[in-house]
């Protein structure tokens, strides 16, 4: 029936991870938004779980005293789509939060529990890379940070590695920019079909990451100059149609990989546009 | 270390269920949706996809609302969850319910209760909700029968009697 055999239920990060190095085939779970679907499923059958639930450390959202926002792994959607905190142009990941699923599934999932899956479609890891976060794997030997744009690593695989853990995501220093996620999806709720998020810091300095379109975010820096240098639809068209080339997208139930590729362009305009007039600062 | 439950089977844990504490036996897999239906009878929350795509099984854990098929019920100790059995006096639900069949928001009335827990989240918060706010509300609960315009507008009607009400006490 099931090869469940034990429920773990550790109080801090050290001895979490001490669990799973003891047991290669247990698997850490948060808000099981989406590991109890993959156990109803059959699609996972671990020997044991390892709740995420009690350890203190890594719930809720932070300003560390550097100035950069910490946002713990066992963070709700919810609570990250709240954040009332000024998060400039990292607010991108905070508008991403807030169109995830809807509001019960965003009342359940986390964010480490949604980066450590890295499906293309999810919200979160263009937002991360496009607000240039960090996230923090915790393991034996202690803490590495790792830059968002090498987390996510290729379909549904991330740099953690047996025996590590996702314990926070760190943003930037805001700098008074702004940052936002269009998303492009079939019903509501829905995993994009295609999305891109946007920071855009106070110099005008532009950082953009395309979601659904390739096994992890896609983000490039040539794009990023032109956008940074030039916003005439011209220019962003030139920007869009870099993406558009670098784009590594599949075909599947929510649109054809040329359909979504044409998605690109055309959510890029929207989105420099948006996040222009979030700046107050219309050219 | 830390504690195990390390029962193969089944093994007995207490949840707090519409304000009772009930002994459940549990095997570390089973969702609280199992529980609350094959074991408690409590059958308002549905299966549907069980996969928390569908909403049918929609409940609330600790005041928020949550998919019971993706909630371990070994997860639910120490939580107060209530299912749409327990909240069905309260004047919200009383008067949804009323709305749902004044409109005939139903069909085959599967995802109907899923939906009047959604529907009461969003009047806990919002007493006066646009027709935006209540597909934004709804956009978890799937109704593969009547479409959603019936079902909308009697959250509206039920929203517009609960003001009345109010007024008037």
């Amino acid at each position: 029936m099931t090869t469940l055999q034990g429920l773990h239920r550790p109080r801090s990060v050290e001895e979490a991870i001490a669990l799973l190095q003891r047991d290669p085939e247990a698997k850490p779970i948060s808000g099981g938004a989406t590991l109890v679907a993959m156990l109803n499923a059959r699609v996972i059958e671990p020997q044991a779980l390892v709740s995420l639930a009690q350890i203190d450390e890594i719930r809720g959202i932070s300003c560390l005293s550097d100035g950069r926002i910490r946002i713990g792994a066992f963070t709700r959607h919810r609570e990250t789509a709240e954040c009332g905190l000024a998060l400039g142009e990292a607010s991108v990941v905070r508008h991403a939060a807030s169109q995830i699923a809807n509001a019960t599934v965003r009342n359940m999932g986390t964010i480490g529990g949604s980066i450590s899956f890295a499906d293309p479609g999810l919200d979160y890891p263009p937002a991360l890379v496009a607000a240039d976060a960090s996230i923090e794997i915790a393991s034996a030997s202690g803490r590495r940070l790792v830059p968002a744009h090498e987390f996510f690593v290729d379909w549904y695989t991330t740099a953690v590695e047996p025996g590590e853990l996702v314990t926070a995501v760190l943003l930037p220093k805001p700098e008074g920019g702004h940052g936002l996620y269009v998303k492009h999806c079939r019903v509501a709720g829905d995993y994009a079909t295609a999305s891109i998020a946007i920071a855009m810091q106070r110099s005008g300095h532009v950082r953009a990451a395309v979601g659904g379109c390739g096994p992890t975010p896609l983000h490039d820096a040539q794009a990023d100059e032109i956008l940074s240098a030039d916003r005439s639809d011209a220019a962003v068209a030139r920007a869009g149609e870099l993406l558009e080339q670098k784009a590594d997208p599949l075909d599947d139930v929510r649109g054809s990989a040329p359909y979504r590729r044409r998605l690109i362009p055309r959510l890029l305009l929207r989105a420099v546009r948006e996040v222009e007039l979030a700046r107050g600062n219309v050219e | 270390m830390s504690p195990a439950d390390t029962a193969n089977g089944a093994s007995s844990i207490v949840l707090r269920i519409n304000g009772e504490e009930m002994v459940v036996r549990a095997a570390l897999h089973d969702t609280l949706l199992t529980v609350v239906r094959d074991q408690l009878q409590q059958t308002a929350a549905k299966r549907g996809c069980n996969q928390g795509v569908c909403g049918a099984c929609t409940v609330e854990i600790d005041g928020r609302t949550a998919r019971a098929c993706l909630t371990l019920a070994h997860a639910c100790v120490g939580a107060e969850i209530r299912t749409l059995e327990g909240v069905q006096d309260e004047p919200a639900v009383a008067a949804l319910q009323d709305a749902f069949t004044a409109e005939q928001a139903f069909q085959c009335g599967f995802c109907t209760p899923g939906m009047l827990m959604s529907a009461r989240s969003l009047l806990e918060h919002n007493r006066c909700p646009d027709e935006s706010q209540i597909r934004t509300a709804l956009s978890g609960n799937l109704c593969r029968c009547t479409g959603y315009v019936k079902i909308v507008a009697a959250v509206r009607s039920a929203a517009d009697a609960l003001r009345q009400e109010e007024a008037a006490s």
